[in-house]
């Protein structure tokens, strides 16, 4: 894949705010990941080894639409995270960035850096504490050599925007609340109007009524901006409420992606229905207390000797030969419901020969 | 597990009279209650730090102090009449509080206040210049050091380590002896003595800044390393440098007085407070207090630097 396509993409982005309003989206991806890894160089036993965080990940983002990741910590979600923001270069694979090829190490064009912003997990430690709110703010737009009036104005804007008082633009961050950090943060990743907006956990840190809050002036803003949205959670209700399509990871790979309301209503992966069997229910006469993980050896293992085959087989209730195997590739089942799991057809190379 | 019972927090039909013309202008009401927060008053960091500083009187009581002696030091002149290098060998040895000499006289019977006043300039400096010095090149070292990890990082930290092996005032003798004597020269063998500590004090900050998440925000907004060092991490740095290195002066004077003491400081007959302790170590027996005035300023000196330094810490720690 070589083709450097340069033509600058002169469609104004679209006016009508796409929200999640129907079927009749304009389906343009935004951002591709094309077999993105992601491999550290680690020590093991004091020898050198090779930690797989993120392994052949395929993933689109449709242009105004949400896509959600979830999966267990430690599954390379925040990794993911950082490979397609371009603060880890990947190892291997390819992006597309508005139809453009964008270069997966090294310095990424300007444009490129103002078109991604990310939202960081913890709210106490994603701003500086010895600058001022409007300070921090002002920071990008200072890198990307906006005018001073230019900066004012859109730092004003933005503190508006994510409903904060105007006067905590001269304030410190230890003077904020965790959730009016966190609207700082959003602030922030908003101040160059970027496009693709990546959101690690971003509200994993706040209370359950500030989530709410948060996860409001998220969709708003969205919908007002014509913002797209990869949101990395562990937190399932959070995701199935905020996200158009989710993405589950397990030890580095997507084992299955559908639309939100498909995958929450008919999980096919096992990892996916044992994840959501895991939810708790606030109704104690469905209490879930000991049905999840009865059969499975809790632990996650270890991305730097994963098993072979499928990654997820130490854990699986409906593990077989095959498994060992050979990798499952991810099939689609109807719907553009994709699922990487032997009990579906498509997935191995037979049936691939077969079709 | 019986039926949970949850409670009702608000009474049936709650707010059902509300109007929803009233709804919008309570809507409004908050809105404008809102748009400006009253209870979060803005202090600049500095601000905050020098009120806090203002009510630790220990620290205020050495910080005055150490004011007071540079300031007399500047101004010797105008406090005393004699002449510091000019002695009256009739007038060899007087006692402290001899009519004309406050503080004696030295054996050459040069005025021992006019000597301290002068000398001061020389201590202070040899005690300021060093810890600056060294200050701004150990905090390049160790930013440096501690953002870019690797190679560079290891070189600059394990060289830094070797410094730091052999003890200071060997190291300042080392290197004043190669260097020969003079008040320059003092000061440059302070300056490296002072370097690998203050290095190794910024690589550790620097590597609890680096680590935090608003330095991937800034990398993210593609803002150069140099950039990022500047306008990120040195401001978070900065405090702990300060504070180090605030209590390095007073250090600082008692190696450069060692160093004189040891001839190695500034040549006779310029009153350096070290030299001056050497020189009446001879007069010991005949005037006990004369010869430990020299001793006293620099006793008194490093005390209240280091006194201000620890006030200054604590004003700075307790922001948050």
């Amino acid at each position: 894949m070589s083709d450097t396509t340069t033509a600058p993409d002169l469609v104004a982005p679209s006016d009508q705010p796409s929200g999640k309003t129907g079927p009749t989206l304009p389906e343009r991806p935004l951002m591709e990941l094309l077999d993105v890894s992601k491999e550290f160089q680690v020590r093991s036993d004091g020898k050198p080894a090779k930690l797989s965080a993120v392994n052949r990940v395929s993933l689109r983002v449709m242009e105004g639409q949400t896509l959600g990741i979830v999966g267990e910590s430690g599954c390379g979600k925040s990794t993911l995270a950082r490979v397609i923001v371009g603060l880890h270069p990947a190892t291997s694979g390819e992006m597309l960035f508005d139809n453009q090829q964008i270069p997966t190490r090294g310095r990424r064009p300007r444009e490129v850096v103002e078109q991604m912003q990310m939202v960081f997990q913890d709210p106490s430690s994603a701003l500086n504490p010895r600058a001022t709110i409007g300070e921090s703010i002002a920071f990008p737009l200072q890198v990307q050599k906006k005018s001073k009036k230019e900066i004012a104005a859109r730092v004003k804007q933005v503190i508006a925007d994510v409903g904060l008082p105007a006067n905590y633009a001269d304030n410190y961050p230890h003077q904020l609340s965790g959730g009016q950090r966190q609207r700082v943060n959003i602030a922030r990743a908003l101040a160059l109007q970027p496009k693709l907006v990546v959101l690690d956990e971003a509200v994993s840190a706040l209370d359950k009524s500030i989530q709410a809050q948060v996860l409001n002036l998220l969709t708003d803003l969205q919908q007002e901006y014509g913002l797209t949205y990869v949101f990395i959670s562990h937190d399932l209700n959070v995701v199935e409420y905020i996200s158009d399509e989710v993405a589950v990871m397990y030890l580095g790979q997507v084992m299955e992606r559908a639309s939100a309301d498909q995958l929450y209503e008919k999980p096919l992966h096992p990892y996916t229905q044992l994840l959501l069997s895991s939810i708790p229910s606030l109704d104690p006469a469905e209490s879930t207390r000991d049905t999840p993980l009865e059969q499975n050896e809790g632990e996650i293992p270890s991305p730097i000797n994963p098993p072979s085959g499928c990654r997820f087989r130490t854990r699986c209730p409906h593990a077989m030969a095959i498994c060992a195997r050979e990798v499952p590739r991810l099939a689609d089942q109807g719907d553009d419901h994709v699922v990487a799991c032997h009990l579906y057809p498509g997935s191995s190379s037979e049936d691939a020969e077969a079709a | 597990m019986s039926q949970a019972v949850i409670p009702v927090l608000l009474p049936q039909g709650f707010g059902s009279e509300v109007s929803s013309a009233e709804r919008q202008a309570a809507a409004e009401q908050r809105d404008a209650w809102n748009a400006v927060d009253q209870s979060v008053e803005t202090q600049s960091f500095w601000v905050g730090t020098g009120k806090r500083f203002l009510r630790n009187k220990t620290g205020v009581v050495a910080a005055a102090i150490v004011l007071l002696l540079a300031a007399a030091s500047v101004l010797a002149p105008v406090l005393t009449p004699y002449d510091p290098l000019l002695g009256e060998p009739t007038d060899r040895l007087q006692n402290l509080g001899s009519s004309g000499h406050l503080l004696g006289t030295d054996e050459q019977g040069r005025d021992m206040l006019a000597r301290v006043l002068y000398g001061g300039r020389l201590s202070l400096a040899a005690g300021f210049i060093p810890t600056v010095g060294a200050a701004i090149i150990g905090t390049v070292i160790g930013v440096t050091s501690g953002m870019l990890r690797g190679v560079v990082g290891t070189v600059l930290m394990r060289f830094m380590d070797m410094l730091y092996a052999f003890p200071a005032i060997l190291l300042a003798i080392a290197v004043g002896s190669s260097l020969g004597p003079g008040l320059s020269n003092t000061i440059i063998a302070v300056t490296i003595v002072f370097i690998p500590p203050v290095a190794r004090v910024a690589e550790q900050a620097t590597r609890r800044v680096v680590v935090q998440e608003f330095i991937e925000a800034a990398h993210l907004s593609g803002a150069s390393r140099w950039r990022i060092a500047r306008t990120q991490i040195l401001p978070n740095v900065l405090n702990d440098i300060i504070v180090y290195a605030s209590g390095l002066v007073g250090v600082a004077m008692i190696i450069a007085a060692s160093l004189s003491f040891l001839g190695l400081g500034s040549p006779p007959p310029a009153p350096e407070w070290g030299y001056m302790l050497n020189s009446l170590r001879g007069s010991l027996n005949t005037t006990p207090l004369v010869t430990i005035v020299p001793g006293f300023f620099i006793f008194l000196t490093s005390v209240a630097f280091n006194m201000a330094s620890d006030a200054l810490r604590e004003a700075m720690d307790s922001r948050l």
